[in-house]
């Protein structure tokens, strides 16, 4: 095995620390990434941090699951009769316009 | 193993008796007692049969208290297991007991949950349910119970160390000799356990009337040993009756009870619950129930009533101590104490080079704020324009006294975004999410032990505004407040006067920046100035404002100028003063514009480091008055922009009439101060403050011989 000469030696240093660099590089962008969206959250939830609701802890209370479905079901139902509405509105026009 | 001695007072207990004491040999008890105080039914049979020979006592020397105390007195065991007739324990429940009770050895008394028996009544299979289930750890275990926590105990299931039971011994009450013991054993320094596994199975089960003359019977034992009086409101009553009456459906529902049968329940919570109220109010106010009726309403006929007994005269004077658990307050100053012991966290090994990266990740830490605070101002126009130059930044809440626990991160950001300067990064309340940094920058002394502790930075700073230990009487806090500056971090000071200081006395490493203004908003406005308006930043919330001094001043003023028109602002609160004045509490930036502009002299007094708002008079061509001899001589010179006067309140005085009346030095003042103003930019700061953290860096790697 032969000893590597000083300059394969400098060479193998300026290698490592440029890949140091890079590495950095990633670093800074990954926590910049991490920052932003962490930061874009704490901004979405500012009404809800502001008025102490931690949806979490709300939704395993008792009740919680069951209140979301009824709402859900509800606005189902709501939802179709929307439609239904549109539906009879559109015939009403089709018949008016024939008429 | 400790030797363990069962104490059962009987009498005409036959139904479970026989199935107690199989239960208490499986159980693996040395030593069984009875107590019979006249029996008719198969007590004693039942008793001989099972191996025991019973202790009898005639009916009328039976006392709850008493009759414990002799059976204790019988036993041979270390541990006394006091059960009552009907109560048969699950098996394990002796081996849970010795289990809690060499948990430690001031456990005087553990006792465990009452089970229902399968035909125990709902209401009462779910009051025991839910009342014992309040008493376990939170792990579900046991629950260790000192001064100052509940003193239930129940005889009912109870295992009790000799050593306490001779200290103590039972009253000799007729009733609730167990309470009576639970508080007298904690105020002796004894503890005592809440066992959930040393199980017995357990209900009186009684007809409704039976019930409302049991509870009259105990709320009579309570109040005779407690004091305790039970609160009667017809209204009240009835709002409980049907609160307890749906808990009780509820619970039925949730184990399955037919419709029918919780129909029929209904009726019968719905009396079981009203009149639990009515007898336990009158069972508590037995002594004033005429005797034959008290006799009447009692279940076990008792027609006398005691006054509250008294606990007895205690020995010693000393109060009973009351028990702290161990617990971190935060006066502690935890990470202060950490710091001392253990050092700093290590920093991590510096990079080449990483001083001169284009992109850093700051992290600052900074103490709690208030709206109209200057120094958080400061720090936040730097930090939102170290983010503007492309650096990571993210903003780190150490709140020592919890002052902001109320308000959540996104909260707190926004309140830095709507009353400071824009920021765009993260907020932090505390340390839980910290992550690392390039460099992490502590900006008050309170902020730089927990910066010390933090992991996985290449570099510490520390922004310093104010020479801090100034702020303090000789305490804790000025001796920690000094320290902080003896940890090596690279010191960023507000002015050269505060890097001087830094370096001369605590041989610190120190750069300078100086305070910017936001020009957009200071700066000679279009509105009419004054001649007669003195403003005054009385800030009296923050000593080192002089605000005292200040009011003296402008009360000496008042004396010699009536017509002078003076305005307070910087504080929410105004001060009650000598002289009438006008007060316009904490201002938005704009409206402090507007009043700079306006008005005739400005007066702003810093015992410490020069700050920033008489730069922001000065900007708005405000000429104001300052101390001598203090920090804002080293920026200003004795006749620069500012007028300077001794820290005395005619002197002071003295300061505001020469600019009030001498117009040549006003406009010579006013026109030093924009020019002097104009030269210093928020910018300006962020770059010496950027210089200064680069610093911070390129001394680690040196330190280090990198790069």
């Amino acid at each position: 095995m032969t000893t590597p000469t000083i300059e394969q030696q400098q060479q193998e240093i300026e290698r490592l620390r440029a890949r140091v660099a890079q590495l950095e590089r990633e670093l800074v962008d990954q926590a910049e990434r991490s920052a932003r969206v962490v930061a874009e959250a704490q901004e979405q939830l500012y009404w809800l941090e502001r008025w102490h609701v931690d949806l979490n802890a709300l939704m395993r209370k008792p009740g919680a699951e069951e209140f979301r479905a009824a709402v859900r079901a509800v606005r189902a139902v709501m939802r179709r009769l929307r439609r239904f509405g549109w539906r009879l509105k559109g015939y009403k026009r089709k018949l008016t316009g024939a008429s | 193993m400790s030797r363990v001695t069962a104490v059962i007072p009987v009498k005409d207990g036959e139904r479970y008796l026989a199935e107690l004491l199989d239960a208490l040999r499986r159980e693996g008890v040395d030593e069984l007692i009875v107590i019979d105080s006249g029996s008719s039914d198969r007590s004693l049979e039942i008793a001989r049969a099972a191996g025991v020979e019973p202790l009898e006592i005639p009916p009328a020397e039976f006392g709850h208290g008493r009759t414990r105390n002799l059976g204790a007195e019988r036993a041979s065991g270390e541990l006394i297991w006091f059960l009552t007739q009907d109560a048969t324990p699950a098996p394990g429940a002796l081996d849970a007991f010795r289990a809690a009770l060499a948990l430690d050895e001031r456990i005087g008394v553990a006792y465990g949950p009452h089970l229902p028996r399968p035909e125990t009544s709902p209401m009462i299979a779910r009051e025991l349910t839910e009342f014992f289930a309040g008493f376990a750890g939170p792990d579900g275990g046991p629950a260790i119970q000192r001064a100052g926590d509940p003193t239930f105990l129940s005889n009912v299931n109870a295992c009790y160390r000799r050593a306490c039971w001779e200290e103590v011994r039972f009253r000799d009450l007729p009733y609730s000799e167990d309470q009576a013991f639970g508080r007298d054993a904690l105020s002796a320094g004894w503890l005592k356990a809440y066992v959930p596994d040393a199980a017995v199975l357990h209900a009186h089960d009684y007809g409704a009337l039976e019930f409302m003359r049991r509870y009259f019977d105990e709320y009579r034992g309570l109040r005779e040993t407690l004091g305790h009086v039970e609160r009667f409101r017809p209204l009240e009553v009835l709002r409980w009756t049907g609160s307890q009456t749906t808990a009780d459906l509820r619970w039925m529902a949730r184990e399955g009870l037919p419709i029918a049968e919780r129909a029929r329940w209904a009726a019968r919570s719905t009396v079981h619950h009203s009149g639990r109220r009515v007898f336990s109010a009158l069972g508590s106010r037995a002594e004033r129930v005429p005797k034959p009726l008290r006799r009447r309403l009692s279940l076990e006929r008792r027609d006398d009533a005691r006054t509250p007994s008294r606990p007895p005269r205690a020995p010693a004077a000393l109060p009973a101590p009351r028990h702290v658990d161990a617990s971190r307050a935060h006066e502690d100053y935890e990470a202060a104490a950490r710091v001392l012991r253990d050092g700093p966290a290590a920093l991590l090994d510096p990079v080449p080079g990483s001083a001169e990266r284009e992109q850093l990740r700051i992290a600052m830490v900074v103490p709690p704020w208030q709206r109209g605070s200057g120094g958080h101002n400061i720090l936040f126009q730097v930090m939102s324009r170290l983010e503007r130059r492309g650096h990571v930044c993210s903003i780190w809440v150490s709140d020592l006294f919890g002052e902001m626990s109320d308000f959540w991160p996104g909260v707190l950001r926004r309140q830095i975004n709507d009353w400071f300067a824009p920021f765009d990064g993260p907020v932090h309340y505390g340390f839980d999410d910290w992550h690392g940094a390039d460099i992490v920058v502590a900006t008050g002394w309170q902020t730089v032990h927990p910066t010390l502790l933090l992991e996985g930075c290449r570099a510490r700073a520390y922004l310093v505004n104010d020479h801090e230990p100034e702020f303090f009487a000789t305490s804790t806090e000025s001796r920690l407040a000094a320290d902080t500056y003896r940890y090596g971090m690279h010191c960023i000071a507000g002015s050269p006067w505060l890097r001087d200081l830094l370096t001369d006395i605590y041989g610190a490493s120190a750069d300078a920046f100086n305070y910017g203004v936001d020009h957009a908003i200071y700066r000679p406005l279009d509105v009419p100035r004054r001649r007669d308006t003195v403003v005054y930043y009385g800030r009296h919330s923050t000593p080192r404002r002089a605000v005292p001094i200040g009011l003296m001043a402008l009360e000496e003023l008042h004396r010699r100028r009536p017509d002078v028109r003076i305005v307070l602002f910087g504080d929410d609160v105004p001060p009650r003063t000598a002289f009438p004045y006008e007060h316009l509490g904490v201002l938005s930036q704009p409206q402090l514009a507007t009043l700079f502009a306006e008005a005739t002299v400005g007066l702003c007094l810093s015992l410490t480091n020069f700050s920033l708002m008489p730069k922001e008079m000065l900007a708005c061509g405000l000429p104001c008055v300052e101390l001598s001899g203090v920090s804002a001589e080293s920026i200003f010179g004795d006749d620069g922009a500012l007028e300077l006067a001794d820290l005395e309140p005619h002197a002071l005085a003295s300061g505001i009439e020469r600019l009030l009346d001498d117009r040549e030095l006003w406009e010579r003042r006013a026109r030093a101060g924009i020019e002097f103003a104009a030269a210093h930019s928020w910018d300006r700061a962020t770059d010496e403050v950027e210089l200064g953290l680069r610093h911070a860096l390129a001394e680690r790697e040196a330190a280090l011989g990198v790069g």
